[in-house]
């Protein structure tokens, strides 16, 4: 926004007046007190088309209907969104767009999210008079990208995607073919749909004509319940939203967690995700996840329970604190929650002082980058360490080289880690770790899935996954948001902050958090950078911590 | 269809003499079980020495040995209905699913092979111990794929797990017409 | 001496072997009975080799099933009073039976042969004492189960058959006012008047009331629809809640058994016993003449013959009532015990002793 004020117009919409800033289209002005224009080709983060003509409103003075999504509201106008002849219009346009349209909403993913399906109920419910054949496309559904699927007959025309593609991809893969009753959207010849963020036109298609190959027919939208999170993947922290099904668990091969959908935030992700962070979640539902603690004797892992698991961990680590000649290391992750890496912070500088902290931002994943959404940072919280002082800049903090140069000279006694698994690292940070593990008398391992290096600790503890348990992580600007917990975590697993609180009780210290909110109140309080934040001023938009830009 | 007619009973008259010491309202209660006790006792007996009479003494239906016949409105046990081609007519939409108000089918759906019919159900499950037999699921399917006019109606089983019918039985039991009446012939014969 | 002792036991073992098989037999009568007046069949599956005979192997399959099923004994610390208590209320059932006089008494062979089992002179006191009695086994059993319904259940039953043995009690007291005699024997041998030469004076005729009160009260308490109030079977449930097995089958047919007994009594008291109008020691005889001449032992025999008939067109009535009407509501039945039933008994003990002085008079 530029830095002028901008007018202010007062138009009389469905007989009220209001006042909008001037240049509002008549469309977000209708939105913004509570009115629904349908529309199919306006999306507020593209270009304007006006292709669909859904949007048409009566405005007085004015010969014919208009687009809503175009024209914009002015002094003195006075606009029907509702009244007999933009009804009529309406309907016909909707007739008009169902012609072709095929009946596949058994069969088609769609159904139930369908923008024909409810401008049908709500503005449609007319008695088909088409007697003729409809037109049929040479191909029903077929692929067009990784993750893409196309149905031409079920397409509208709106010309969304192409206009993604164009404008926020700029990878123009899409275009419209044909002219009149054949035109079709398809990729251009040896083309694939195969741009990071090509699925986002899945999410855009107001119909069922583009659709998500990994989605498909798993499940149907209905039986989805949602709730809002931050994408795990990378240093942007998109804000996402998780579609989950617990109610019928035959669905989706069992998984609970069905699809990540992009939610919108203006300050960091708009409308948008990347493929890489849309399909991140499958972990979470895989079989290899850790299902309770596991303690290794001779090389045979058994479930103890998290009692006996603790106080052996607690026993161990308080052993090798004895031992002057060695020191215990904790490899503290970027990927874990702010609540998780403040009670790492404290509960081992103060029930184990002189603990080494190591840090690693490594992470498995290919550093992709881009100025659209993508970092390079793969991990969802570094920022979060960083603002805590947990990176190697701050001297007590040693960087993963520094720890396996202590390791193999012998001055590790133990090691606890969270969430990394350094030996899937690549090369340059993984080199030497799978011998340099064997060294260390004990390893500790907390982490969501069974990795090669829990495969090497002698102490397991199954932590939940960011979408079971709430939590705060901050982005790379800064921006702290909360990752809700979605459903319970799998079998005896338990969120982060929790398994450290209880081997911090174990070790013999008094903590008593009932909650992530209540440690990020704690946090707030100790971490000068987080100051002033507790979640409810978080919310679900998410708030940059103080000094975050120093 | 003839009118159902109501007896109409005045409970805002009050009561007379004899209908409030009671007894003699009871004889006449004892008289109308003992004259249906006596007139049936007697077809009974005339029964029992051959003689045919167009009344019997009892309108019981002996079940399993003597069928009634349904009308043709009678929703027996669910089948899966198949195309001309022999493929199952289900798509997997989940309709039915969806709206089984007993929550007893289970459907998990995979793509087919002819893109035209793109989605089928891989499996399709009912557990008829818990259905209902509202149908429902017939009413809403689209493909007209689920159907209850299968003619079995005596299911039983010894096991829960029997009575859980897989994609596999619910394709191979068809449509079997032979007790099912129309409406008049229904009418002519329970009037 | 031997003898009498032989005879007497004979007699019990007849008695008591008959009543149970009738009480058996009415289970299935009650079945058929209720279905037939509905137009039902009514049960008729089981059979033996396939033959049904109407369904009266079910008394047969319903006594192998009562044996066969499950026993559930609640945890209790009345164990034993919870065993025994189906027993007690069916033991004193079948103890009233003791007084009932099924026959005239035959002298052969200087022994007196009446299928009486005992004849006090308090003969009716006792079979009152010994139905009294049988509140007792209801009300342990609901107390013993230790289970609120149960005993909730067994204290209707107690105030119910308390309220309603008076009312039953002040019935018969009519009718033994003008008999003049407790003793049963000659309660029955009182009927043999004929009124007029041709009505005989049975009870239900000198005491119509009493009779009409006494068949009431007795439906009250033998606990039978309308009255069934302790056991409530369908939805208030009662005091055999916690009984399963043969012990609930122990409960059921108490109750069979004392519809018999309740019969009989009534028989006894207002039916003429054994007697058979116009029925002498020579046989049939109207206005001095005889029409039939019997012997004796036919005489004998067509006694108890008629006594079963009578007790079976009363139970027949009893159950037609049980079909017909639904049950009390509890105030109902209060009511009708304590403020019809009792003051109506106590105004025809006041006529009847006035009537008598009057007629002596
Ligand atoms: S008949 Fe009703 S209850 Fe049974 S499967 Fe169909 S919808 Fe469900
Ligand atoms: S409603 Fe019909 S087509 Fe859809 S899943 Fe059920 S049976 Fe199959
Ligand atoms: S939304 Fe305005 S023309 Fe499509």
């Amino acid at each position: 926004m530029s830095g002028k004020e901008k007018k202010t117009v007062k138009t009389v919409i469905d007989g009220k007046e209001y006042a909008f800033p001037q240049g509002t289209t008549i469309l977000e002005a209708a939105k913004s007190v509570g009115i629904e224009i349908p529309h199919f080709c306006y999306h507020p983060g593209l270009s304007i088309a006006g292709a669909c003509r859904m949007c048409l409103v009566e405005i007085e003075k004015m010969p014919k209907l208009q687009i809503s999504c175009h024209m914009t509201v002015d002094d003195g106008m006075v606009i029907h969104t509702n009244n007999e002849r933009v009804k009529k219009a309406r309907k016909a346009m909707l007739e008009f767009h169902l012609v072709n349209h095929p009946l596949d909403c058994p069969v088609c993913d769609q159904g139930g999210e369908c923008n024909l399906q409810i401008y049908y109920m709500m503005h449609g419910n007319y008695i088909s008079r088409l007697r003729e054949n409809k037109v049929k496309k040479t191909k029903k559904a077929f692929q067009i990208g990784p993750h893409v699927m196309l149905d031409q007959e079920r397409c509208v025309l709106c010309s969304r995607c192409v206009r993604f593609c164009q404008e926020i991809s700029k990878s123009n893969e899409l275009g419209i073919f044909q002219r009149g009753d054949r035109e079709e959207i398809d990729v251009f010849p040896d083309m694939q749909l195969n741009s990071p963020y090509s699925a986002n036109v899945v999410d855009i298609c107001p119909v069922g004509a583009l659709l998500d190959k990994d989605f498909r027919f798993k499940t149907r939208a209905w039986y989805l319940e949602s709730a809002d999170s931050i994408c795990p993947r990378c240093s942007r922290g998109c804000n996402i939203e998780i579609h989950y099904n617990l109610n019928r668990p035959w669905k989706n091969e069992g998984r609970r967690l069905a699809r990540l959908k992009p939610r919108c935030n203006l300050e960091v992700n708009d409308w948008w995700v990347c493929d890489e962070g849309r399909y991140s979640f499958k972990f979470i539902d895989d079989d290899n996840r850790i299902e309770g603690p596991l303690v290794r004797t001779d090389g045979k892992a058994r479930n103890t329970g998290f009692k006996e698991a603790l106080e052996l961990a607690a026993e161990s680590l308080r052993n090798s604190a004895a031992s002057t000649d060695v020191e215990i290391a904790v490899l503290v992750s970027p990927r874990a929650a702010n609540e998780e890496l403040y009670l790492l912070k404290h509960v081992f500088s103060e029930q184990l002082p002189g603990t080494r902290l190591v840090f690693s931002s490594a992470t498995p994943f290919e550093p992709t980058e881009d100025d659209i959404l993508r970092k390079k940072d793969k991990n969802s919280n570094t920022r979060g360490a960083e603002l805590m002082g947990l990176t190697p800049d701050s001297a007590q903090v040693w960087s993963l080289s520094e720890l396996k140069d202590a390791v193999l000279a012998g001055e590790i006694g133990a090691l606890y880690i969270c969430y990394h698994d350094i030996t899937g690292l690549p090369e340059e940070f993984s080199a030497g770790w799978a011998e340099a593990l064997e060294r260390i008398p004990l390893v500790v391992y907390q982490g969501t899935n069974t990795c090669p290096t829990s495969e090497k600790a002698q102490i397991i503890f199954p932590a939940a996954a960011f979408a079971e348990r709430e939590g705060t992580v901050t982005n790379f600007e800064g921006r702290v948001q909360i990752q809700q917990k979605v459903f319970e975590p799998l079998s005896e697993a338990l969120p982060g902050w929790q398994i450290i609180q209880s081997l911090g009780v174990a070790l013999g210290g008094s903590y008593e958090y009932e909650s992530a909110e209540e440690v990020f109140a704690d946090l707030a309080k100790n971490e000068p950078a987080f100051a002033g934040l507790s979640y409810e001023k978080i919310g679900s938009g998410g708030f940059v911590a103080k000094d975050a830009k120093a | 269809m003839g009118n159902i007619t109501v007896k109409k009973i005045d409970t805002s008259r009050p009561m007379t003499f004899l209908e409030r010491i009671y007894i003699w309202e009871i004889l006449r209660g004892l008289w109308i079980t003992n004259r249906h006790f006596v007139v049936n006792m007697f077809f009974h007996i005339l029964n029992l020495f051959g003689i045919k009479t167009k009344r019997k003494g009892a309108v019981t239906i002996q079940y399993p040995e003597e069928h009634r016949g349904w009308h043709r409105r009678l929703r027996t046990r669910h089948y899966l209905a198949r195309r001309e081609d022999d493929s199952p007519r289900c798509v997997g939409c989940m309709m039915c699913e969806t709206v089984c108000p007993a929550n007893c089918i289970y459907i998990v759906a995979h793509d087919h092979p002819d893109p035209n019919v793109e989605k089928q159900a891989d499996k399709f499950t009912i557990d008829m111990g818990k259905c209902v037999y509202c149908g429902f699921c017939v009413e809403v399917c689209p493909e007209d794929a689920i159907r209850m006019d299968s003619g079995h109606l005596e299911i039983c089983s010894y096991t829960r797990e029997d009575m859980i019918y897989h994609i596999d039985r619910l394709l191979e039991q068809h449509h079997d017409p032979s007790d099912y009446k129309n409406h008049e012939e229904w009418m002519e014969e329970y009037p | 001496m031997l003898g009498e002792l032989i005879l007497k036991t004979i007699i019990i073992v007849v008695v008591v072997n008959t009543v149970l098989a009738f009480g058996g037999f009415l289970t299935w009568v009650e079945r058929k009975q209720s279905a037939v007046m509905q137009d039902r069949i009514g049960a008729n599956r089981a059979s033996i080799l396939g033959l049904r005979l109407w369904g009266l192997f079910h008394i047969l399959s319903d006594g192998i099933k009562m044996f066969a099923k499950e026993e559930f004994i609640p945890r209790t610390d009345h164990r034993k009073l919870f065993l025994v208590a189906p027993f007690i209320a069916w033991f004193f059932a079948l103890m009233g039976f003791a007084v009932i006089p099924f026959s005239n008494t035959l002298h052969v062979a200087g022994y007196e042969l009446s299928l009486q089992i005992a004849n006090p002179q308090i003969g009716i006191l006792f079979a009152f004492a010994m139905m009294g009695m049988t509140i007792y086994g209801l009300v342990l059993g609901g107390w013993a189960s230790n289970n609120n319904y149960a005993l909730l259940g067994a204290m209707r039953g107690a105030a119910q058959m308390i309220s309603y043995e008076i009312a039953l009690a002040a019935a018969v007291v009519g009718p033994l006012i003008v008999y003049h005699t407790l003793n049963m024997q000659e309660i029955v041998l009182w009927q043999a008047k004929l009124w007029g030469g041709w009505l005989p004076l049975w009870g239900i005729v000198v005491q119509p009331l009493a009779f009409f009160l006494f068949i009431t009260a007795g439906a009250a308490g033998t606990k039978r629809v309308p009255f069934d109030l302790p056991e409530g079977e369908s939805e208030i449930i009662g005091f055999n809640l916690e009984y399963s097995s043969m012990r609930f089958g122990a409960f059921m047919f108490t109750d069979f058994v004392e519809k018999i007994l309740v019969s009989c009594l009534a028989v006894t008291v207002f039916l003429g016993g054994w007697q058979v109008p116009f029925l002498t020691e020579n046989g049939f005889v109207f206005r001095g003449e005889t029409l039939l001449a019997l012997s004796p032992l036919v005489i004998w025999l067509i006694q108890p013959a008629a006594f079963f008939l009578k007790v079976c067109v009363v139970i027949y009535v009893l159950m037609l009532v049980r079909w017909t009407l639904p049950r009390f509501r509890y105030d109902q039945l209060m009511h009708l015990g304590w403020k019809i039933m009792l003051p109506l008994a106590f105004a025809n003990i006041v006529i009847t002793g006035f009537v008598l002085l009057v007629l002596k008079a």
